[in-house]
């Protein structure tokens, strides 16, 4: 294209007087960036306007620069030399927002107490608890106990209750006689009437766990197993089996439950009817 | 400082920068508004609210759409034409032509920038008669090139090569201005 023709056209003063659609205004400045000698051109009529502007102005009333900086001044960014006013600001600002912080803080030291006391209480609880239940247990064990004791005492009670109020007699049985143990000593309580035996241990050695002691009644029948003895059981009244007629009364031991017939190598205690 | 510069610190709202705008182009950004409106109490109102817009709308400014002294003359004459324009403006404000306002120049100057140089009444004789009457109607009345063709019934083509010989002689003689 002609670029003097088209400097020439006057499409550039136009530009210039901002007189011109957008499409011509691309226009102009697509072509001024491809051709310096547009761009010229513009730049030179602009300072000529610019030149004729100046030369044509007024002079300005005083006091105007001043007016139009002071409508403008809430629109400048905060300078270096407004920073010491700013400053207080700042600070001011920072009383503003506080409030929050101390607020913040006693919350978060009564959250930190609750939670602590929430512990301790938790803590306290299953602490409690447990003795509760210890205890529990205890009074339990104790009732137990005690229900034993009771059971115990009732059997004696009644035992006793017989014992007084029955024909017993006392066959004294002793090892002295035997190899087996020389001071062994048990007491026959027997109420031939009642056909009842109670047997009271005074001196007994424990047998292994193979073996018992078993008590016989000595009739005109021969000897009768009535009974099994406990030797742990001292001083304390066992109920043996009903016997009506014996002569004597022995303990022999034998194989775990009892034999038929007594061991008499085995024989431990031997007593006579009186 | 740099054009760059300028627009640079315009944007980020420096006020040293904006100072240093005023005081480069002020005086001919006032001019482009008083060359329109001839009361001088109303064309100070006018680039009062003018420059305010120009520091404003910098970010609207784009560089590839032309230098920053032709978007801010063109902001002012806007402003004038649409003062101009509106009824707040009586009659008697708006200039007559030239002579007026080169007698209102002449009238308020005595002051050295005027004095120096050719001034612009000088430069004015320098047009012909076809020049200094599309510079008149376009500079001094706010018309658009395509207002005078139709008004004047000027081809539009040659009311553009008027105002460019017009400028030619401006630019001609800025040196002497």
């Amino acid at each position: 294209m002609n670029i003097q023709a088209y400097i020439e056209s006057g499409k550039l003063e136009l530009f210039l007087l901002g007189e011109l659609s957008d499409r011509e205004r691309e226009e102009v400045l697509a072509l001024a960036k491809q051709h310096p000698e547009i761009q010229k051109e513009l730049d030179e009529i602009e300072e000529a306007m610019l030149a004729f502007d100046q030369a044509s102005a007024p002079i300005p009333s005083a006091g105007l620069k001043e007016k139009i900086m002071a409508d403008l001044e809430k629109d400048f960014a905060p300078g270096k030399e407004l920073k010491p006013t700013v400053a207080p600001e700042e600070t001011g600002k920072v009383v503003k927002i506080s409030p929050w912080k101390p607020f913040a803080v006693a919350a978060s030291i009564v959250a930190v107490i609750a939670s602590g006391l929430a512990i301790y209480f938790a803590s306290k609880f299953y602490e409690t608890e447990e003795q509760f239940l210890a205890l529990v247990q205890e009074q339990e064990v104790l009732a137990d106990n005690l229900n034993q004791v009771k059971l115990q005492y009732e059997e004696t009670d009644s035992r006793l209750d017989r014992l007084v109020a029955g024909d017993f007699k006392r066959v004294e049985m002793k090892g002295e006689a035997f190899e087996m143990q020389k001071d062994a000593k048990v007491d026959v309580f027997w109420d031939q009437g009642q056909q009842e035996v109670f047997i009271a241990v005074n001196k007994l050695n424990s047998l292994g766990g193979e073996y018992d002691y078993q008590l016989w009644a000595i009739g005109p029948d021969g000897p009768v197993g009535i009974g099994l003895v406990n030797p742990g059981e001292r001083f304390t009244l066992q109920q043996m089996q009903a016997v009506a007629e014996a002569g004597a009364f022995a303990i022999t031991i034998e194989p775990k439950g009892g034999s038929q017939s007594p061991t008499l190598e085995k024989l431990v205690v031997l007593g006579e009817v009186a | 400082m740099q054009e760059e510069q300028l627009i640079q610190g315009l944007r980020a709202r420096d006020k040293k920068t904006v100072d240093y705008l005023y005081e480069k182009y002020s005086r001919a950004l006032l001019g482009v508004i008083f060359r329109i409106i001839s009361d001088q109490d109303i064309a100070e109102e006018v680039f009062h609210d003018a420059f305010i817009k120009i520091t404003r709308k910098i970010d609207s400014y784009e560089e590839s759409k032309g230098r920053l002294y032709t978007w801010m003359a063109n902001i002012c004459r806007n402003s004038a034409i649409d003062k101009l324009r509106s009824k707040e403006i009586s009659q008697s404000s708006k200039t007559n032509g030239i002579d007026d306002f080169v007698y209102g120049l002449e009238s308020q100057s005595g002051t050295e920038e005027h004095v120096e140089g050719i001034g612009v009444k000088e430069l004015m004789n320098e047009l012909n008669e076809d020049q200094k009457f599309v510079i008149e109607y376009i500079y001094f009345k706010g018309y658009t090139h395509s207002e005078i063709s139709e008004e004047f019934e000027i081809p539009l083509g040659t009311v553009k090569s008027r105002v460019r010989a017009a400028l030619l002689v401006l630019k001609k003689n800025i040196d002497r201005i």
